[in-house]
Formats: C-alpha cells, sequence, structure tokens
C-alpha cells in the first residue's frame, strides 16, 4: 500500500531515513547535554557567587529535582500517580541516616533502637546507596499486587501505601525515633557538588530508561494497555519494574536530603513534599524528563520568590504565610486546565527542538506547496 | 519452501450473563490463505476474535497453532506464538512515534532492539509510512494510523493475523489500497489471515474461504461464491422476507 510519492517527497524520505538512525544524538542524547549543561552552569554560576544562603537553596532543590526525576519516571511512563513515592524518599532518609550515623550517636540519641541497627555504620555514599537499596526491597516486596491496578483504583491503593509507610515512619520508635525529630549528628555531607553529581547522574539514567525497551514498553501501558497486551507487552511486569526503580532513585533523594538537613521527621515525607512533587512534574509535564526539570526549576524559582514576598508582607504587617502554596496549587489547575501535558508539551528539550524554535516556520497551501 | 501453520479453533463458546455471544464455534486456517468472517451486527465477530487473543476468557473450546494450545494463555503471551491482531477501533499508542509504535510489535515478541528497529524501518518503508516515522501516531491521518495499526502486527512476524474491520472509517480509494496489500500478504509473507468486515466488496474479493456468524452461531462456511447465494446467510442479512 505505497503511497505514490512525487519526486521531492522520495528524495525528502530518503535524506531523512539516510540522516536519522534510531539513536541520533542531535536528537536523543542530546536531551541529557543540554539539561546537565544548564543545571551545570548554573550550579557554577551559584557557586562563584559564594553566597551561602543561595548555595544552600541550590542545593535544595537539586535534591527536590533527584526526587522528582524519580518521580517522573514512573508517573510519566506508566501514567500513574505514584501516591507512596513520597514514603520510598522517607524510607530512604531514615534507612542512609541509621547506616551513615556512628553507633555511639545512635545509642545516646535512641537508646531503644534495635541493637542490629545500632550497631550498622557505613560511609556517607555507600550510606546512601544503601538507604536507597533499603527503599527499592520494600517497593519489591510489597508492589507486585498493586501493579494491576490501574486509573483510580491504582491511585486509591497507592496513597493508602503512603499512609502505612508514613504510620510506620512515625511510629515506629525503634527504628525511625518515632514522633520525634531524628538528628543525624555532624556537619552536612551532601554539598552542592555531591547534589550535582548525583543529579547528573540521575538525569541520564531517568532519561536513558525512558529511551529503553523496558520504558517504551512502560509507555505502551500509559497509552493503551489493551494494544500493549496484544501486542505482547505484560503490562503489569513492566510497571513493577518501573515502580522499584522510581523507588529507589526516591530512596537516593531521601538520602541526600537527610544528609544536608541533618535532622528529619516523618512530616517531611508526606502530603506536601508529594504536592510539591506533584505541581512541578504538572507544571512541566509529566512525559517528558525535560518537563519535571523545568518544572523542578520553575516551582523552585516561584516558591523561592513567593516566600520572600511573604516576609516581606508580614514584616509590614500583612500576614501572608502559606501563599506560596496557594498561589502553586492555582497555577497547577489552571496548566491542567489550559495546558495539560505542561510548558514542555511533553516533548524534550533536545538540539532539533531548539533549531525548529529558530528556524522560519513554512506553511503550507492548498496545493500542499510550501511558502 | 516455507512450511504451512495451521491455526485451529474447535468448539469455543462465550456467554455474557446467560446470553451465548460465541457457541461451539470451529474454524481453521492455514498460512496462506484469507478467510472471511462476517455476519450481522452483534452476531459475535469481534467477541470471537476477543477470545483467540485471550482478551476474553472463553467458556470452552480449544484454540491452537500447530496444535500448540494457545487457549488457556494470557493475551500478553500469544504473539509470541504467531498470533496478533488490530482492532475495530484503532488502539495506537498515541505518544509513541510511528517507529517506537511498530517497534513495540517486535519488542513484545523477544526481538532485541537494534533488530526491532531495523524491521520497523523496513514495515514503515513497505506500508509508505517512512516519513512520518518520528511524528507521534495521534497526529497521522486516519488511514496511516490504520495502517500503522497493521505495521506493528506485522513487526511481531506473525504467522497469523487476525483484523477487525480494517476498512471502517476508510473511503472506497483507501479501501482499494487496502485490498492491494492484504492480498498479497499470505504469499509474501507465508501468513494466514483472518479479517473480520462488513465491506462486502472486500470480503468477496479478497477472501478465499468465508465463514458466517449469527447469534454466535455458525451458520455458513465455504467459497464465497457460495456462501453469497446460502439461504440462511441471506435471511441472516436481510431478514426473512428476502428469502
Amino acid at each position: 500500500m505505497k503511497r505514490n510519492n512525487t519526486a521531492d517527497e522520495n528524495t525528502l524520505a530518503a535524506a531523512s531515513l539516510g540522516s536519522r538512525p534510531y539513536f541520533n544524538f542531535s536528537s536523543k542524547w542530546s536531551t541529557v547535554v543540554l539539561l546537565v549543561a544548564i543545571l551545570s552552569g548554573i550550579g557554577v554560576f551559584i557557586w562563584w557567587l559564594n553566597i551561602p544562603f543561595i548555595e544552600d537553596i541550590f542545593t535544595s532543590s537539586v535534591i527536590t529535582l533527584i526526587s522528582v526525576l524519580g518521580f517522573q519516571l514512573y508517573m510519566g511512563n506508566s501514567g500513574i500517580l505514584n501516591w507512596s513515592y513520597v514514603g520510598y524518599v522517607g524510607i530512604g532518609a531514615f534507612a542512609s541516616a541509621i547506616f551513615s550515623m556512628e553507633p555511639s550517636l545512635k545509642a545516646m540519641q535512641i537508646p531503644i533502637m534495635y541493637p542490629f541497627l545500632q550497631k550498622l555504620h557505613l560511609p556517607f555514599i555507600p550510606a546512601v546507596l544503601a538507604g536507597a537499596l533499603v527503599a527499592m526491597i520494600i517497593a519489591a516486596v510489597v508492589a507486585w499486587p498493586l501493579m494491576r491496578l490501574s486509573d483510580a483504583v491504582g491511585s486509591i491503593t497507592q496513597f493508602a501505601l503512603l499512609i502505612v509507610i508514613n504510620v510506620l515512619l512515625s511510629q515506629w520508635a525503634e527504628v525511625t525515633n518515632g514522633p520525634r525529630t531524628f538528628t543525624l549528628g555532624g556537619s552536612r555531607q551532601t554539598t552542592i557538588w555531591v547534589a550535582l553529581g548525583f543529579a547528573i547522574l540521575v538525569i541520564t539514567f531517568v532519561y536513558y530508561f525512558k529511551e529503553s525497551s523496558l520504558g517504551m514498553k512502560l509507555r505502551t501501558s500509559r497509552d493503551d494497555r489493551y494494544a500493549a497486551r496484544s501486542s505482547g507487552i505484560n503490562f503489569v511486569k513492566v510497571r513493577y519494574q518501573g515502580y522499584v526503580t522510581s523507588a529507589f532513585i526516591g530512596g537516593l533523594a531521601g538520602g541526600l536530603y537527610s544528609h544536608y538537613i541533618l535532622s528529619i521527621t516523618a512530616g517531611s515525607f508526606y502530603m506536601s513534599e508529594l504536592f510539591k512533587l506533584l505541581s512541578m512534574v504538572v507544571i512541566g509535564g509529566s512525559m517528558s524528563v525535560s518537563g519535571a526539570f523545568f518544572g523542578a526549576l520553575i516551582v523552585t524559582l516561584a516558591q523561592q520568590g513567593l516566600r520572600q514576598l511573604e516576609l516581606g508582607l508580614t514584616r509590614s504587617g500583612f500576614e501572608a504565610y502559606g501563599m506560596s502554596e496557594i498561589v502553586v496549587a492555582i497555577l497547577m489547575i489552571l496548566f491542567l486546565i489550559l495546558r495539560p501535558n505542561g510548558v514542555t508539551g511533553g516533548r524534550e528539550l533536545s538540539l532539533e527542538a531548539l533549531r525548529n524554535l529558530f528556524r522560519p516556520k513554512q506553511y503550507t497551501n492548498n496545493n500542499g506547496n510550501k511558502k | 519452501m516455507e512450511s504451512t501453520s495451521i491455526f485451529e479453533v474447535s468448539g469455543l463458546s462465550k456467554s455474557f450473563a446467560g446470553l451465548k455471544a460465541v457457541d461451539n464455534v470451529s474454524m481453521k486456517i492455514k498460512t496462506g490463505e484469507i478467510l472471511g468472517l462476517i455476519g450481522p451486527n452483534g452476531s459475535g465477530k469481534t467477541t470471537f476474535i476477543n477470545l483467540v487473543t485471550g482478551m476474553l476468557e472463553k467458556d470452552a473450546g480449544r484454540i491452537t497453532i500447530d496444535q500448540h494450545n494457545i487457549g488457556e494463555m494470557q493475551a500478553y503471551q500469544i504473539p509470541v506464538h504467531g498470533l496478533v491482531r488490530t482492532y475495530q477501533t484503532i488502539r495506537l499508542f498515541k505518544h509513541l512515534s510511528s517507529l517506537e509504535n511498530v517497534m513495540i510489535g517486535a519488542l513484545g515478541v523477544g526481538m532485541k532492539r537494534k533488530q526491532a528497529a531495523a524491521v520497523a524501518e523496513d514495515l514503515l518503508e513497505e506500508l509508505g509510512l517512512s516519513e512520518r516515522r518520528d511524528a507521534p501516531a495521534q497526529g497521522l491521518t486516519f488511514r496511516d494510523q490504520r495502517l500503522l495499526e497493521i505495521a506493528r502486527a506485522l513487526a511481531a512476524k506473525p504467522r497469523f493475523l487476525l483484523l477487525d474491520e480494517p476498512a471502517a472509517g476508510l473511503n472506497e480509494e483507501e479501501t482499494d489500497e487496502l485490498f492491494a496489500l492484504l492480498s498479497v500478504m499470505p504469499e509474501q509473507k507465508n501468513i494466514g489471515i483472518l479479517i473480520v468486515d462488513h465491506d462486502m466488496r472486500l470480503i468477496m474479493n479478497l477472501c478465499n474461504r468465508l465463514h458466517v456468524l449469527n447469534y454466535g452461531q455458525t451458520i455458513a462456511e465455504g467459497k464465497p461464491e457460495d456462501v453469497r447465494r446460502n439461504p440462511e446467510v441471506v435471511v441472516a442479512y436481510l431478514g426473512s422476507e428476502a428469502s
């Protein structure tokens, strides 16, 4: 059923085939290079400014970026809102803290902690990775029966799982110090460079995941799970693999966060954190890695700006606490109504996209001729 | 010489709340031939396809390819055994590119990524969709979406292809193009085709044999010219006054 192409069309088709193999740098991997370049550029500039307050905000934002990338990995590719994700961020935060703290410090701060946990001690990076592994293992154990569920039912069960995780984190005193603050002690280990290094690795990994065979299969389950099944895709299995991978990145972000902030409670990994991640992927565009990246950038900048405004207003006698959350929530609602695929429209930033942006537009008249 | 495979269904039945949608239907298709499955609306054609592809659970019956029982398998396990389908209402992965849509057909039966990409490129070229390889499937014309769905099915290198109303929504010229594509496919690709459609011009010209369902039961089988004259078929399509 070959269409009778014109000579021009054939030349175009041949040229496009010849110059565009499936993995083409400009159309595919340039996304990673551009995102990494933007992030590193901002990071180096902030380091050069040498203003500790701004460096702190940036480091915290980069950790949030890692977290939102892990969130996007599952939500963006499977189309399922993973409410339980922040629970895994919390598990990673507590687990890595338990791994890295000096045993004597643990015995002093949390005397009721299980002895085998008190004895554990790992250096910072292995502790963060071990914490992420714990989050991944827990996800692997609980997730399988949930993966068959889709749509509202799938989301509700994930929400229920978040509640279970949150209650365990906030009440299991022998592990997490219960409702009291868990203080790591020592000095901040997640520096701007550590956060940047991990962010670069995670951007590369999440993009690679999306473009991999597994990522592609997971995206089919998002678009049409009936067609996916009849194309030989076991969507329960690919969802499971995506979910567990996402939990690992969440755990990693949690570990970096706990070693940045140095004192944590279960409340840090609950609704407000989930809302922040959700607003980032909605505003940026949940279906692309670039969407998560720019969503994190936009929401962070908006929140920081609005917080300064809040402080200014409060100082002048007008109580304005919570304004930033309200504005971000309204922004999210507006995006969902007016631009559901976010600022990126589900597309990735790439050299080709940039070239198209600056290329003069060609219009086609009724005869199909470009003008 | 390429080997002949046989897709065989025997005694297939399915009821919905007591209503027999498919009632003891049996059929056999060989590679190299095209069988048309026809019948009035609600006669059980799509239910039959959903049953043999594992999308619905059967009540009774046996489904085999070369004596290999595929009737107890999950839907996602069936393509690797050589049976794939398309849908009456087009079901594509709308946010994936045309190339990725076709690659999925190949990846789903266990091909490696590079091989899947090569197979997909060839099929897009064969079906005249190469220019649209990077475009999201949702942006294609209706005709191209129909073709893309067929390309995705063919990427699995099937021995049997089930087409559920492939001409639905196509104009006369596009249906002729579809005819040209499908008529050479069994020989070129050594596959058997089961086609469901309401376009009798397409069915009568394309199929080697016809199988007619009415109220879930087989009412006629045979060559198109014989089935056309079968009084029971005439009654099923036109009502008792026509006979």
